[in-house]
């Protein structure tokens, strides 16, 4: 069950970048700093971002109940959803083809700027990462990780923040579902510990397990 | 009124359908057009301003604050997640001293009903004395219990239970109490 989850948690990331200095194009996506539980973190720069990948209220139409979080991967959004046919939608990016997960699932684990353990393939292409990444602002979990069971078992995905703020709207090499910072923060607060999950390829589509390893629905 | 409404739908669907093909990245049908903006009640349609939100409006407590703040079995105390978004509530209060809230309490925990209605009184009592002690007038806040009351979900699963444990802060310019 180790061994399983490790290979999903593998898919999550395939690459990462270490923990070095931003390249000046990288520093022109943020603005800023903010302190949030004694960290220090980069803020994002919103004139640099496209204003679909803003937080926003929208319409929502749906049967799943409130609170519900519905990642639609294809367009690179994620609702929560509220009352009155309404939903808060976040910009993300998803992985890309082959290491995406598709079905339901449930935030059974909270994480305040979560430390990270990068699975041992990562590791072997690229020797410099560490076994183990304190959380932090050099973490690409970002401040906050929403862990994503089914079952009792973790899935290996996650739902985080990224060091990245130029990949929110496309399918990255690496990442499960990532979040401007701002935005994880945000979600954090909005899911308590039970809140159900569901990522799909597109709005409308079937709920379906495709990388799973536990019970299919 | 009905000729309308059926003019704009059938609008909004040639001109979706209109843009749909070789837009997308994967050209895949069924994936949303990012260039088409769609109105109305269907899904994605704008709600009040949009991205634009202006500052001490509800939508921007609702969108940048935070309305909800939930509780663990049983329980009406505030955990930490309970206490970062109480804090951003306190400081928009703060900031547009013009508004008032409703903390409405919510249970759907263990215990009969009276029990129940207390429990979600605490809930909804304990979220007022945290905003009063970050310093929000208590003149400006009621706190009522529910019970068990106004589900989001019925079913016995943590997934159901876990957000009807709930206050809800609702802010108000011109308050019923």
């Amino acid at each position: 069950m180790v061994a399983a989850a490790a290979s999903l948690a593998s898919s999550c990331f395939r690459e990462a970048r270490a923990a070095t200095k931003p390249s000046k194009a990288a520093l022109a996506y943020f603005a800023g700093q903010a302190e949030d539980n004694g960290v220090v973190f980069r803020l994002t720069n919103w004139k640099k971002i496209d204003s679909k990948w803003r937080r926003q209220l929208v319409k929502y139409r749906s049967r799943e109940p409130q609170g519900t979080v519905v990642v639609d991967t294809g367009s690179h959004f994620l609702y929560v959803i509220f009352e009155n046919q309404t939903a808060l939608r976040y910009g993300v990016g998803v992985g890309r083809d082959g290491f995406r997960w598709f079905g339901r699932a449930r935030i059974d684990r909270k994480a305040l700027w979560p430390r990270w353990i990068p699975p041992p393939e990562m590791r072997a292409r690229q020797p410099e990462l560490p076994e183990y990444m304190d959380g932090g602002p050099d973490n690409p979990l970002g401040p906050r990780a929403l862990y994503l069971f089914r079952g009792g078992k973790d899935l290996g995905y996650r739902l985080h923040g990224t060091l990245e703020p130029w990949s929110i709207g496309s399918n990255v090499s690496s990442g499960c579902i990532r979040m401007f910072s701002e935005d994880i923060i945000d979600l954090y607060q909005r899911c308590p510990i039970g809140t159900r999950v569901l990522v799909l390829k597109h709005l409308g589509a079937p709920v379906i397990n495709e990388a799973a390893p536990v019970d299919a629905e | 009124m009905e000729k309308w409404r059926s003019v704009l739908v059938y609008s909004a669907l040639v001109a979706v359908a209109a843009l749909m093909p070789g837009c997308t990245t994967s050209g895949k049908p069924g994936v949303a057009v990012q260039s088409s903006q769609p109105f109305g009640d269907a899904t994605n349609a704008p709600v009040a301003g949009g991205v634009n939100v202006q500052g001490g409006s509800e939508e921007d407590f609702i969108v940048n604050v935070g309305r909800r703040t939930f509780f663990e079995q049983s329980s009406a105390t505030l955990d930490d997640t309970a206490r970062l978004t109480l804090d951003k509530q306190a400081q928009w209060l703060l900031q547009y001293p013009h508004w008032k809230v409703k903390l409405q309490g919510f249970a759907d925990d263990p215990g009969s009903a009276a029990e129940q209605k207390t429990l979600s009184q605490k809930r909804a009592d304990a979220v007022r004395a945290y905003l009063a002690s970050k310093g929000v007038g208590t003149d400006r806040m009621k706190a009522k219990g529910y019970g068990r009351d106004r589900l989001v979900g019925d079913c016995a699963d943590i997934e159901c239970t876990s957000q009807n444990r709930r206050v809800i802060t609702n802010p108000q310019e011109e308050p019923d109490f």
